[in-house]
C-alpha cells in the first residue's frame, strides 16, 4: 500500500489528453427550428392571453403600447438567448468519457466518466420525432446538477450512442446502482 | 432465535405494541388539534363518545400492528447477497436489499423500546426512492447478529477491508474515539448556534400560532394578552431581552449537543465504524469507511483554541424528492474531537491522515460579485431611500457598520476559499467563521463541470465544480489554465483506474 503513494509522482501533466482540445460535435440545425417553434407556441399563447386581457379590460386598454413594446423586447430577448446557447451547445463522447458544452452567458463544460455513468435514457419529443431528433440523457450518482441532457441529436446517431455507451457500461462491469427497490 | 437468518422470520412479538404504538403516535399527533377542540367545545356528554371513539383507534392500531407483524418477514440470501424483507397487509411488497448497497445500519432505541428492552433497526440504502427497511422490535444480541452479517459481506469485495482487518485484531471493540460530557459542554458552547437559532425560532412561532389556537378554542381575550405581553416587554429592557434571548440560545444548544451526543463513542468493528451517541434515545450507526464520499472537518476561532474540531461524514444521497431532514441523515456528525482524534479516524476512513499538497488559489475577482450584489447594492438602495425619507437619516450608521463588515467577511471568505490537491486527495477549504476542510478522494468523482464567462475569457479565470454523490464542491475564481490541467488529470485518474466509488 505504501509503496505505490510514491512511483505514480512522475505523471506529465502536459501529455495528459486534454478535454479543452477536443472536437465538439453541433446539435443538429433542425434543432434550431424545433426551438423555435417551441418559443413561438410560449409566445403565442402569452399574445393570446394578453389579447384578451386587453379586449376585455378597460384600464389596461390606455397602455397597449407599452405591453406591446415589452412583449416584442422580451421575444427578441428570449430568440437571442436560444439562439446564443444553440450556438455554444455541443457535444463530445472519447472513449472513456462524455463531454457536453453548454451555456447562456457563461460557458460551462461537463464532463462525465464513463465508469461513472448510472443510466442512460433517450427522449423523443412530439416536435422531435418529426424531425427526426432525440435528446440524449445521461446520469450520474451526482444528483440532479451532474447529469447531462444532450438535445437535438439525430435519432440514429443517437441510438447509436447509447448502445455504444450500453455496450461500454457491460464492459467496464460496473454493478448496476440504478434500481434497488 | 438462529444466528444466520437464513431462514425467513418474523421480528420479536414486541413488535406488536411498537407499532401500534407508533401509529397511535402519528394518528395523535395529526388530529391533536381537533381532540383538544373536541374536549372543549363539545363539553362533558359527548366526553363519552370521544373516549370510546380514542379506544376504537387504539384498538384498530393494534389490530392493524398485529397483521404487520404476521406479514413482516425477513431473511438473508446467502447465495445471492441479498437481503429479504416481505411485508403489507392487503397488498405484499417484497424489498430486495443487494448486501453490498447497503450504505448503514442503524441500531436505535426509543424510549417505549428500552422499557420493553427492545432494539429498532434501520437499513440505510443510496437507493433513488428512499426506501429503507425498519424493523421496528428486535432483541439486542440478534440486532447486532444481523447487523454483522449485513455488513459482512464486504470483506471479499473490498481490498481495503484487509488493512482494516489488521488493525481490527489490536483494537476489537475498545473504542478510539470518546466524547467526555466535559468536551460536550465545550462544543455546546462553541458551534453549531445556527441551527439551535433556527430551533428556537421554528418553536417560537408554533408557540405563537399554537397558543392563538388556544386562544380562539378558550375564547380568551385577545387585547388583555397582547397587553399583559407588551407590558412585560417594556419591563425589561431592549438589552434584558437580548441577553435573555442569548442565554436561552446557549442553554438550546448545549441540550441539543447532550441530546444527540451524550457519550459518542467510536469503535472500529472489523470493516466497519460504530458510532453510538444519544442520552434518552440511544442510537448506534454502523457504516463502511469506503462507502462515505466526503469527509469534512471544520473548526472556528473558539474551537481552535480549545483543541477541537467537528468532523461530517457525508454519504451518497440521491437528490430526487429527498427533503432537508433526510439529507442530513445521511450525514454523520461526530463533535469534539481533537487533532489526534481526527486524524485517526481520517485513517480509518481514508485509509491516510490526507496532507495537502498544491494549493491554487482564486483570483481577486472573487471579491467583484458578492461586494456589488451583496453590500454596494443594498446599501445604494438604502441611501436612495433616505435620501427620499430623511427621517431615516440616524440610521445612516447601520449602513456604514454593514459595509465594513461585510467587506471584511467576503474578504475573509476569500482568504480561506482555496483548494489543494494532491495525488489521493482534493481538500477544498472554504467559510467565514466556521473553517471548513473538505476531503475527497478523486474516485468519487461523478462528473466534472468547468465554467467561465466570457469577459473572464482574456484574464483565464474560471470556475470548477466536482459533483460527487454526497454533493458538490465548487472553487471559484481560480486561473483557468490550472483547473483545465487538474481536471484533465482528475479525469485520467477516475478513467484509467477502474476503483469502485462505494
Amino acid at each position: 500500500m505504501s509503496a505505490e503513494i510514491f512511483t505514480n509522482e512522475a505523471i506529465d501533466l502536459e501529455s495528459l489528453p486534454k478535454y479543452e482540445e477536443i472536437h465538439l460535435n453541433k446539435p443538429h440545425s433542425d434543432y434550431w427550428k424545433i426551438i423555435c417553434i417551441n418559443l413561438f407556441i410560449l409566445f403565442l399563447l402569452i399574445g393570446i392571453g394578453g389579447g384578451l386581457l386587453i379586449v376585455f379590460n378597460q384600464k389596461v386598454r390606455p397602455h397597449v403600447i407599452l405591453i406591446a413594446t415589452v412583449y416584442v423586447a422580451l421575444m427578441v430577448i428570449f430568440f437571442l438567448l436560444f439562439w446564443a446557447s444553440f450556438k455554444k451547445r455541443g457535444y463530445a463522447i472519447r472513449t472513456k468519457d462524455v463531454i457536453y458544452k453548454s451555456g447562456i452567458i457563461a460557458e460551462s463544460t461537463t464532463i462525465v466518466p464513463l465508469n461513472r455513468i448510472q443510466h442512460i435514457e433517450l427522449n423523443e419529443g412530439m416536435l422531435s420525432r418529426i424531425y427526426k431528433l432525440g435528446s440524449l440523457q445521461i446520469f450520474t450518482a451526482g444528483g440532479q446538477t451532474g447529469h447531462l441532457r444532450i438535445a437535438g441529436i439525430p435519432i440514429a446517431e443517437a441510438k447509436s450512442i447509447r448502445d455504444l455507451l450500453l455496450n461500454k457500461l457491460d464492459l467496464i462491469e460496473n454493478p448496476e446502482t440504478e434500481n434497488e427497490i | 432465535m438462529n444466528n444466520d437468518f437464513s431462514k425467513p422470520q418474523r421480528q420479536s412479538a414486541f413488535g406488536i405494541i411498537i407499532i401500534a404504538a407508533h401509529t397511535a403516535y402519528k394518528i395523535g399527533k395529526a388530529t391533536i388539534f381537533f381532540l383538544i377542540y373536541a374536549f372543549v367545545k363539545m363539553g362533558a356528554a359527548y366526553t363519552t363518545y370521544t373516549l370510546l371513539g380514542i379506544g376504537l383507534i387504539i384498538l384498530l392500531c393494534l389490530i392493524f400492528s398485529y397483521l404487520w407483524y404476521l406479514n413482516f418477514t425477513f431473511f438473508l440470501d446467502k447465495e445471492k447477497q441479498e437481503f429479504v424483507v416481505n411485508k403489507g397487509i392487503l397488498n405484499r411488497d417484497q424489498v430486495i436489499i443487494q448486501l453490498d448497497k447497503i450504505q448503514q445500519v442503524n441500531i436505535n432505541q426509543n424510549i417505549l423500546q428500552k422499557l420493553i428492552g427492545v432494539y429498532g433497526l434501520k437499513i440505510d440504502t443510496a437507493g433513488s426512492s428512499g426506501e429503507e427497511v425498519s424493523i421496528k422490535a428486535i432483541d439486542e444480541v440478534s440486532a447486532y447478529n444481523l447487523k454483522e452479517h449485513l455488513l459482512s459481506r464486504k470483506t471479499e469485495t473490498v481490498p481495503t477491508a484487509l488493512v482494516s482487518d489488521k488493525k481490527a485484531t489490536d483494537a476489537e471493540n475498545t473504542p478510539i474515539l470518546r466524547i467526555s460530557s466535559w468536551t460536550l459542554f465545550k462544543v455546546g458552547l462553541t458551534s453549531n448556534y445556527g441551527q439551535s437559532l433556527a430551533l428556537m425560532v421554528a418553536f417560537f412561532l408554533y408557540t405563537i400560532q399554537e397558543a392563538r389556537h388556544i386562544m380562539d378554542v378558550f375564547e380568551l381575550d385577545k387585547g388583555y394578552v397582547k397587553s399583559t405581553v407588551l407590558g412585560l416587554a417594556t419591563l425589561f429592557s431592549v438589552a434584558v431581552i437580548v441577553f435573555i434571548l442569548l442565554v436561552v440560545l446557549l442553554i438550546i444548544n448545549l441540550l441539543r449537543t447532550f441530546y444527540k451526543y451524550f457519550e459518542l463513542e467510536i469503535s472500529q468493528h472489523r470493516h466497519s465504524l460504530l458510532l453510538s451517541s444519544g442520552l434518552i434515545a440511544k442510537k448506534s450507526t454502523l457504516i463502511s469507511p469506503n462507502k462515505v464520499q466526503i469527509t469534512k472537518y471544520s473548526q472556528n476561532y473558539f474551537q481552535k483554541k480549545l483543541n477541537m474540531l467537528n468532523i461530517s461524514l457525508k454519504q451518497a444521497h440521491f437528490g430526487e424528492s429527498k427533503k432537508g431532514h433526510e439529507m442530513q441523515g445521511n450525514t454523520l456528525e461526530i463533535v469534539g474531537c481533537n487533532t489526534h482524534e481526527r486524524d485517526e479516524l481520517l485513517k480509518m476512513i481514508l485509509t491516510r491522515v490526507p496532507l495537502k499538497g498544491k494549493t491554487f488559489i482564486p483570483d481577486w475577482r472573487f471579491l467583484n460579485l458578492p461586494i456589488f450584489f451583496k453590500l454596494v447594492l443594498p446599501v445604494a438602495i438604502f441611501l436612495i431611500i433616505i435620501f427620499n425619507v430623511p427621517e431615516l437619516k440616524p440610521y445612516i450608521g447601520f449602513a456604514i457598520a454593514y459595509l465594513i463588515t461585510g467587506v471584511l467577511m467576503i474578504y475573509i471568505s476569500y482568504r480561506k476559499h482555496r483548494i489543494s490537491v494532491n495525488q489521493d486527495f482534493i481538500i477544498k477549504t472554504s467559510g467565514i467563521w466556521d473553517i471548513s476542510n473538505e476531503i475527497i478522494m478523486p474516485n468519487k468523482i461523478q462528473a466534472i463541470t468547468t465554467s467561465q464567462y466570457p469577459w473572464h475569457k482574456s484574464v483565464d479565470v474560471g470556475h470548477l465544480c466536482l459533483h460527487t454523490a454526497a454533493g458538490e464542491i465548487h472553487f471559484k475564481y481560480g486561473n483557468y489554465t490550472e483547473i483545465k490541467q487538474l481536471v484533465n488529470y482528475w479525469l485520467y485518474q477516475v478513467e484509467s483506474g477502474n476503483e469502485n466509488w462505494m
